[in-house]
């Protein structure tokens, strides 16, 4: 197969720049029963997130007498893809993923204020486009934030490639596919820390921490949608 | 949810007096949007509400090979997937007994009527194109089979068949619309105290006795039938309902169709 | 002049121990999504946690041999021991009750229950509860005297409305609810009430 250019003159094979997002719109409040909720399209990705909780952890003995638990489900759906008609059920991926999403939540929300609770996040892929995992956990923030769970800051990041030898913000799926690292990264600017990072690909520690560099600055731009999404749901036509 | 004893009792004054807990007829509908479309990377997609409840179908196409008893059709074939996001109740798992009651309700109204004819999905020797239609169900605000259905018949209504070439699908290409004979729907009706009322909103269903599920198609025909629950039904009640469901049937293809 | 903030957010830049807010460092940030103006902070959203002293709203969930669980809307149930009862209560029923102590998980013990009936329950954010009463108790009065209604507020969300126009007081409750962040609520219901009133 013919290596395909995927930037050229650093434009890349969708008209951004190698530091820019994709366009993204973000709408809190979609969903009447859950507790919280969330729609996030990123790019042609369209994810849905919702939560349930504080509510009171079962079984029984699961329950912490210190904190609450917080549970976390990704899962795509099997009309999600361009490709063929997915399985049913969790796979691998989708539970690891859970599980890196969960540990970025039981840091940010303030879980000791709910002893013997639990809170369900539900992550749900609708259309994926590479970034999936990302875009995904940004939604859920806002869904926490929409059901009033305390938290420390309302965090997001993004997912930084490698490709074409250049480093780029936010991968699509053909960038992802072929390009030769993917770096997901979650931040809190509130604390300037990272609470989800992984890596495959093989590179210098200088490129990773440029990685990262640009993860906090993508961030900003995705924490003002975020807000935004939050605040448009208290705009009330005040028609008496 | 002890929340829901009390509302029954509200539920079931009101229709002492013929109202309904949310100000509508007994046999009104809620407010119903349907979407189609949404979802690019689906082969047809359609996001259906009634009231608050919503449902999103995804139509996927793969190639399969046909059934053994029937060597020269396409597969059709409907999941329905409960997701916790929809209701405090619901948990991620395998699929319980009411999802599974759904998909299966919802396909055999248009399996029944024909909707999508099977032989035009054979491509060749020991190939044929299978259909998935995948419901999502998102919000639990009661009567999920009749939004369900909605979702179904919109998402099939707008799907494109992909290019088939040298046994593999070409998914970015098209050959076209898929066919569609006609439309089927369904209009559910709840029993509560002996009342019949259509379109159930949650503390209705969670206060009913039983479900009647009709589903209709075009030519004023009744296409399948699900009663669920404990209650029974008399044959008087039989006979009116099946009168309204294809009256209401109608009108819902109406919306699809628009 | 409020704003809405969002968690993480500076609220602060001292440290203060305030409902919806953390401390980190020497600054006080937003934990929740709330309406910061001036020197207070309104959280907008969140489930009721059980607070010494307040009167709840609460629904018999569990009977036993010592007492009765009541779900009061809230990640907690609460107790009530048959010694604190003086009438005996079924699963189902609705009840006013206060809050008499908390224990270090957040579990409450309830003591003077009242069942209350006759009437009609509805659930709003506890949150906004404050709100519904008002300064001085203001507002639930409002909707006393227009809607010709005695309500029950609960500090847990769950109000109970008896006699008079039950819907004209649930209208405006629910539409309290929605504004509750917003300036000029109270007239603009007092204007409602008196409309809707008028129209009966």
């Amino acid at each position: 197969m013919e290596k395909q250019i995927l930037i050229k003159n650093g434009i890349r094979n969708d008209g951004r720049g190698i530091l820019d997002l994709r366009p993204i719109k973000i709408t809190a409040g979609v969903l009447k029963k859950a507790d919280g909720s969330a729609m996030i399209e990123w790019g042609k990705n369209k994810i849905l997130a919702a939560v349930y909780g504080p509510r009171e952890a079962f079984p029984k003995h699961a329950a912490n007498p210190n904190r609450a638990n917080v549970n976390c489900k990704y899962s795509m759906a099997p009309f999600s893809s361009l490709e063929e008609h997915g399985r049913s059920g969790p796979n691998r991926r989708a539970i690891e993923i859970g599980k890196v999403a969960k540990h970025v939540f039981e840091n940010v929300i303030l879980t000791n204020q709910f002893p013997k609770t639990q809170i369900d996040i539900s992550i749900e892929i609708l259309q994926s486009d590479g970034g999936t995992r990302i875009a995904g956990i940004t939604a859920a923030a806002v869904a926490l934030a929409d059901a009033g769970i305390p938290m420390k800051d309302l965090v997001q990041g993004v997912s930084v490639g490698k490709v074409d030898g250049q480093l780029v913000v936010d991968v699509d799926k053909i960038e992802d596919n072929l390009g030769t690292s993917d770096i997901p990264v979650i931040v809190s600017l509130r604390t300037n820390e990272i609470l989800l990072f992984q890596l495959d690909g093989m590179l210098e520690k200088k490129e990773i921490e440029t990685a990262i560099d640009y993860s906090f600055e993508a961030a900003k731009a995705v924490r003002a949608l975020q807000i935004e999404a939050l605040k448009n749901k208290y705009v009330v036509e005040e028609s008496g | 949810m002890i929340m829901n004893e009390v509302k029954e009792e509200f539920v079931k004054e009101m229709l002492k007096t013929g109202k309904r807990s949310d100000g509508r007829e007994l046999l009104q509908y809620r407010k119903i949007k349907l979407e189609k479309g949404l979802l690019p990377n689906a082969e047809g997609s359609c996001l259906a509400q009634i009231g608050d409840s919503k449902v999103l179908a995804g139509v996927k196409f793969d190639i399969v090979e046909p059934y053994k008893d029937r060597p020269s059709e396409g597969v059709f074939q409907v999941n329905a997937e409960f997701l916790p996001l929809a209701h405090p109740e619901f948990f991620a798992g395998p699929p319980d007994e009411r999802s599974i009651e759904l998909a299966r309700v919802v396909d055999r109204g248009i399996r029944s009527a024909d909707c999508v004819n099977a032989k035009k999905l054979y491509l060749e020797e020991g190939k044929a194109l299978g259909i998935y239609v995948d419901l999502y169900i998102m919000d639990h605000c009661g009567n999920l089979i009749d939004t369900a259905a909605l979702a179904a018949m919109g998402a099939l209504l707008n799907t494109k068949v992909p290019k088939y070439e040298e046994k593999a699908l070409i998914r970015t290409e098209f050959t076209g619309k898929l066919p569609i004979v006609r439309s089927a729907v369904v209009s559910s009706f709840e029993k509560i105290d002996g009342k019949l009322v259509l379109d159930a909103n949650d503390e209705e269903e969670v206060s009913s006795e039983g479900r009647l599920s009709l589903a209709t198609c075009d030519g004023d025909l009744l296409c399948a039938a699900q009663k669920s629950g404990k209650a029974s039904f008399s044959r008087e009640e039989f006979s009116s309902l099946m009168d309204i469901a294809l009256e209401k049937g109608k009108e819902l293809r109406n919306l699809l169709n628009g | 002049m409020s704003e809405i903030s969002v968690p993480g957010d500076l609220l602060f830049e001292d440290a203060r121990r305030l409902d919806g807010a953390y401390v980190l460092g020497n600054q006080t940030i937003a934990s929740v999504i709330c309406v910061k103006s001036e020197d207070r902070v309104v959280p907008l959203k969140g489930k009721y946690l059980p607070i010494i002293d307040d009167y709840v709203v609460g629904i018999i969930s569990e009977q036993r041999f010592s007492g009765y669980t009541i779900d009061l809307n809230s990640p907690y149930e609460g107790q009530l021991s048959t010694r604190e009862s003086r009438e005996s209560f079924k699963i189902g029923d609705v009840v006013s009750a206060l809050i008499q102590e908390v224990d270090e998980v957040n579990e409450p013990m309830l003591i003077e229950p009242r069942k209350l009936s006759g009437g009609r329950l509805i659930e709003i954010d506890a949150v906004k509860v404050p709100r519904v009463i008002g300064r001085n108790s203001s507002m639930v009065s409002m909707i006393e005297k227009y809607a010709k209604t005695k309500l029950f507020v609960g500090k847990n969300g769950r109000i109970y409305i008896r006699e008079g126009n039950v819907e004209l007081a649930i209208a405006a409750i629910l539409k309290i609810q929605k504004e509750a962040h917003t300036q000029g609520l109270t007239d603009r219901v007092e204007a409602f009430l008196e409309f809707e009133a008028g129209k009966a």
